[in-house]
């Protein structure tokens, strides 16, 4: 079973495709595309990277597993990611990151069983002025303490 | 051409060279891992740091072009010093596997740690655990944890096979090579990444565990399996005082050499080498004749029935089976005794069938002498086992491929007509008993002479192993051979090793004057 | 009040729309650029202002345009730098979200002087919303026909494409941020050759910061003797510090260069929060060595920082109160360098590994007599010898906190 795009992602990838003098360097937007669509990076996902550029499946992973977004396995409707740099770890990470498991029961690296939130620990953000700070799915929180954390994950469909 | 200083020592370079190639021309050895002669520079190791007059930090041999009158040191105290940190920082994650691991004795770690390092071991952490018996392929086992990120072998595949069976995965110290889903490295070149590998971390299988680097020597030879003519080192063990050993070569590595194949060659060679210590011919087999006992009468009985041939004019009676495995040598005695001096028109050839070639280095044709062969003014005709006239009396075979092309009962029928069956060949087979007298003859490795590759290049080589048991050179059977038919006496009187045969070769065909 | 050449209009509502950017001048210094002057009066003109690249290196602007050579059939390109992963670091993602338009004017003047027509912005990938919004202002800077073919009549062509990483921070050095431009993993390449002349795609190569290039347009509007003389002779122009950490107010302050660390800390920041003490500070980036609290009487510019065995680098502070472990400080520092390395090299990645491990170790109370001196030699033996500055970012630090705290470290092993 092979994977296929919408018609819609279809017309932003070759639009991707288009911007570079040279296929490959397309990969990092067409992966994020893909996984925006598919959820996940896995082989058949690779496999499809691999044959729309050009390029050979060992190539595509080469480049997955060097980058920390590129999920291989999908992450839940929500990723909470908390960053646990300098300034946000000297300003309270640690506490936020333990009220969020035990408010959602899950680790880092552990999605929920409804397969709602997923938590990960971060590098840098580059949101210091607001520690600490964590990004849920590509969206930014800052001057976190336990009832603002409480509030916004309460808030997520 | 401009002048530059190394170690305080006035070197002459060409421009646009590397410190390390000015420094390698010039005898001094810079300490190297990633690094290799078949790929651009990789500057990943940091190995090769050196100290250049003038330059505020270590800069890397291996990449760092010459300039007019620049000043180089190899061995300076800062030198040392960095080169200590990077060796340790190797040893601290290399697992202490050198008792079991069979790059030991040939293992660059090794080597460097001795002249650089016999520090103490300052790591009190734990090591990074990897996987260590990853099947790489056919003849090959990965072991992740000895590996240190050379990505010689990831080149390797991708810029001189093509095929790009591995690649560079994860990041930082969780960085590893490996092949995809388990998808191992198939092609004929899998070899070479032993080979290349500066550690036990990628080894073959074929040599795994046999013995040490130690007790072998290298010696200098050309590969015989297909007609490339690539140029090979035949490690064979030194034996033990003691007690026996089981072989003696215990593994073809690759020679470098620039026109013919660079630095490598392929797996059909680097592990088709068993034959040479498998099923040999030792002594005499003489079916019909109990008084035939030794080589000397043997040859004696075997001149004897081509001379009585000779005299009654009748040496259209003797067909003669070569192969394009012997040497130029071999074949110019050849051609001077049976076509010459013998007059002998059933010359044929019985060859192993030609295979598939692949764009790299091994060709279709499967036998390394055919050029030097046409060269030599032989027609090279296959033999059929209908070529046997009725007339045939005196059969002369070299080599056992007979039994390898056509069936035992097929052969039987046609050398039943044969009264006289003469088979020279290295190796046992079926046909030993079939034949009058069996003489057990030398493999390439064990006769001096030279072969023609495919591209007409001439390579000369000196032997590196004994012809094992009672067996001979076939050229020094073929020159006292020569001499005893007494047909043109004087002139193999003076040919009496393949150099002088070789220096006759040039006096009489151009082709080899070169 | 200090002029400010970057953030002025960061408070203006919809600042980032094109129809609100060009009722303030928005887009006159483009129109000056490419219709009155000339490249090699632009050149001229970012050489003089002394114009010191942003991102942390502090290369001048104008000297690296130079480097381009100007003949040759190869194209040419501009990337700019928007991967903002220097630790502490928050005013790329201040300039993108509030003056996108201001980045963009930046490009397309510099892109001119030096004879590019395609541009590429390699922002990180966590910053995906502003990505979108770069993405919307090009779009309607192609509209009003700021960008595409023949720009205001001028004959000068180009294009400008958002390409985001994906979460490496080795992708904001310029050699790595190529690679993974190119569709590979982020490993630095070896220089020589320099970006200016074999770069992206082996083509010369021009790679600037956000904040560099965004300097540009008051540059051409009110001159470079005006944007040099805010600053300093020989480092002119304004910064946009980061500040972070135990302080009052933390956030972006856009000053000129040579303003006070003192000052920025106590004056504008508002001093160290619930009353405590200084204890140390970052003052340019995570990988900036650290500097005590009897240290900070110093100008924030790259000559002072250097003498004082310091780097301005991003010029983000981080301030440190009198409770902060320094110990908890180095293993928040090894561990990122460590999950942060490409693993090329040999010394960055086996030694921040071991690094980490030892002060883990020490962390979970097995410190060793000679750990200290173990980590010294180790950092060491990265300094210098490594295939790009990261080896330097992970030592530099590493050694300026363990030997000005080593009595702090101590108690921790005893």
């Amino acid at each position: 079973m092979s994977l296929e795009f919408s018609d819609k992602t279809k017309k932003v990838i070759d639009k991707i495709i288009a911007s570079y003098p040279q296929k490959e360097a397309a990969l990092l937007p067409v992966l994020h595309v893909i996984q925006k669509e598919f959820g996940q990076i896995s082989a058949e996902e690779e496999i499809l990277a691999a044959s729309l550029l050009g390029i050979s499946q060992i190539k595509v992973r080469e480049v997955v597993t060097f980058y920390t977004m590129f999920n291989r396995k999908a992450v839940g409707k929500y990723h909470i990611q908390v960053c646990s740099n300098l300034t946000c770890s000297l300003m309270g990470a640690d506490n936020i990151l333990n009220c969020i498991e035990e408010k959602l029961g899950i680790k880092p690296g552990e999605t929920t069983s409804d397969k709602k939130f997923t938590l990960s620990k971060v590098e840098c953000l580059g949101a210091c002025e607001q520690a600490p700070s964590l990004m849920i799915n590509f969206d930014y929180y800052g001057h976190l303490d336990k009832e603002k954390i409480n509030k916004i994950l309460d808030n997520l469909e | 051409m401009m002048k530059i200083y190394i170690d305080d020592r006035e070197v002459n370079v060409e421009k646009g060279i590397t410190v390390f190639k000015a420094a390698e021309n010039a005898g001094i050895e810079i300490p190297h891992l990633c690094y290799h002669p078949a790929f651009p520079p990789e500057g990943t190791c940091r190995m090769c740091l050196v100290e250049i007059e003038g330059l505020p930090k270590l800069e890397l041999a291996c990449s760092t072009q010459v300039k007019d009158g620049m000043k180089v040191h190899t061995k300076s105290e800062k030198v040392v010093e960095a080169r200590k940190g990077v060796l340790e920082f190797l040893l601290a994650e290399h697992p202490l596997d050198c008792p079991i691991c069979d790059q030991a004795g040939d293992c660059k770690l090794q080597d460097y740690y001795e002249e650089y390092g016999l520090f103490d071991n300052n790591f009190s952490e734990s090591k990074d655990r990897r996987e260590k018996k990853i099947r790489l392929g056919k003849y090959l086992i990965h072991d992740n944890e000895r590996c240190v990120l050379c990505r010689r072998c990831v080149r390797f595949l991708q810029e001189v096979v093509g095929t790009g069976e591995m690649g560079v995965f994860e990041r930082g110290a969780d960085t590893e090579v490996n092949i995809l889903d388990g998808i191992q490295v198939d092609n004929n070149y899998s070899g070479n990444l032993a080979q290349l590998c500066p550690v036990g971390a990628i080894t073959d299988t074929d040599f795994r565990f046999q013995t040490r680097s130690w007790f072998l020597e290298k010696g200098e030879a050309i590969c015989p399996l297909c007609s490339r003519g690539c140029n090979i080192f035949i490690e064979y063990h030194r034996g033990f005082s003691r007690f026996d050993i089981p072989k003696r070569v215990y593994r073809i590595s690759a020679r470098e050499n620039a026109e013919i194949n660079s630095y490598w060659i392929c797996d059909i060679g680097r592990f088709g080498y068993h034959s040479l210590d498998e099923n040999r011919a030792e002594k005499i087999i003489a079916n019909n004749n109990k008084n035939i006992k030794s080589y000397e009468t043997s040859l004696a009985f075997f001149t004897e029935k081509i001379k009585q041939l000779f005299y009654k004019k009748e040496t259209s009676k003797i067909t003669l089976l070569l192969n394009s495995f012997l040497t130029n040598e071999e074949l110019f005695l050849l051609k001077k005794i049976f076509q010459d001096d013998l007059g002998i028109k059933n010359i044929f050839f019985i060859d192993p069938s030609a295979g598939e070639a692949d764009n790299i280095l091994l060709t279709s044709d499967r036998t390394p002498n055919k050029k030097g062969a046409e060269e030599l003014g032989f027609e090279i005709t296959q033999f059929e086992l209908s070529n046997l006239e009725d007339e045939t009396e005196v059969l002369i075979i070299f080599g056992s491929y007979l039994s390898e092309i056509f069936s035992l009962s097929d052969i039987r029928a046609y050398f039943d007509r044969v009264p006289d069956k003469f088979l020279f060949t290295p190796h046992m087979s079926e046909l030993d008993s079939m034949v009058g007298i069996m003489f057990p003859t030398a493999m390439t490795p064990e006769k001096g002479g030279s072969l023609t590759n495919v591209d007409g290049k001439v390579q000369k080589f000196s032997p590196v192993l004994e012809v094992p048991g009672d067996g001979k050179a076939e050229w020094k059977i073929l020159a006292g051979l020569g001499s005893k038919l007494n047909i043109n006496l004087n002139y193999y009187e003076d040919l009496l090793s393949p150099e002088e045969i070789f220096r006759q070769m040039q006096k009489e065909i151009p082709f080899f004057e070169k | 009040m200090k002029e400010k050449v970057l953030s002025e209009h960061f408070s203006i509502d919809n600042f980032f729309m094109l129809d609100v950017y060009l009722k303030h001048n928005g887009y006159q210094a483009v129109k000056k650029a490419l219709t009155e002057l000339n490249p090699e009066k632009i050149l001229k003109e970012a050489k003089a202002a002394n114009l010191r690249g942003r991102g942390g290196a502090g290369f001048p602007a104008g000297v690296k345009w130079g480097f381009v050579p100007q003949n040759g059939d190869k194209p040419k390109y501009l990337c700019v730098n928007a991967d903002e992963g220097e630790p502490g670091t928050i005013k790329d993602r201040h300039i993108m979200t509030h003056n996108p338009h201001l980045l963009l004017e930046g490009i397309i003047i510099s892109a001119f002087c030096v004879g590019i027509n395609t541009a590429y912005i390699y922002i990180r990938g966590e910053y995906e919303n502003i990505a979108l919004r770069l993405e919307t202002a090009i779009d309607e800077a192609f509209q009003k026909g700021f960008l595409g073919k023949d720009i205001l009549g001028s004959g000068f062509d180009l294009n400008i494409t958002v390409h985001r990483g994906a979460g490496a921070y080795i992708c904001g050095e310029e050699t790595a941020l190529l690679e993974s431009l190119e569709g590979k993993r982020g490993n630095p390449r070896l220089k020589p050759p320099f970006p200016a002349s074999i770069g992206l795609f082996q083509c010369p190569t021009v790679i600037n910061n956000v904040e560099t290039l965004s300097n540009i347009p008051s540059i051409i509007l009110k001159g470079a003797e005006w944007f040099c003389a805010l600053g300093l002779p020989t480092d002119g122009g304004t910064r946009i510090f980061s500040v972070s950490g135990m302080v009052k107010n933390p956030g972006i302050y856009e000053l000129p260069v040579g303003t006070s660390l003192k000052d920025l800390i106590f004056k504008y920041a508002g001093g160290i929060k619930e009353g405590k003490k200084l204890k140390a500070v970052i003052p340019g980036g995570m990988s900036s060595p650290i500097l005590k609290a009897d240290e900070i009487d110093i100008t924030m510019d790259s000559d002072a920082l250097m003498k004082a065995d310091s780097m301005l680098g991003s010029g983000a502070v981080i301030v440190l109160d009198e409770d902060t472990s320094i110990l908890e400080v180095l293993k928040i520092i090894t561990k990122f360098y460590s999950h942060e390395s490409c693993g090329q090299c040999t010394p960055c990645r086996i030694g921040n590994s071991w690094i980490k491990k030892i002060v883990t170790r020490i962390s979970r109370g097995e410190g060793k007599d000679g750990d200290i001196d173990n980590i010294i030699r180790l950092a060491l033996n990265m300094l210098e010898k490594t295939l790009c500055p990261l080896g330097d970012a992970a030592a530099m630090p590493i050694l300026s906190i363990v030997k000005k705290f080593r009595d702090e470290i101590e108690t921790s092993i005893k």
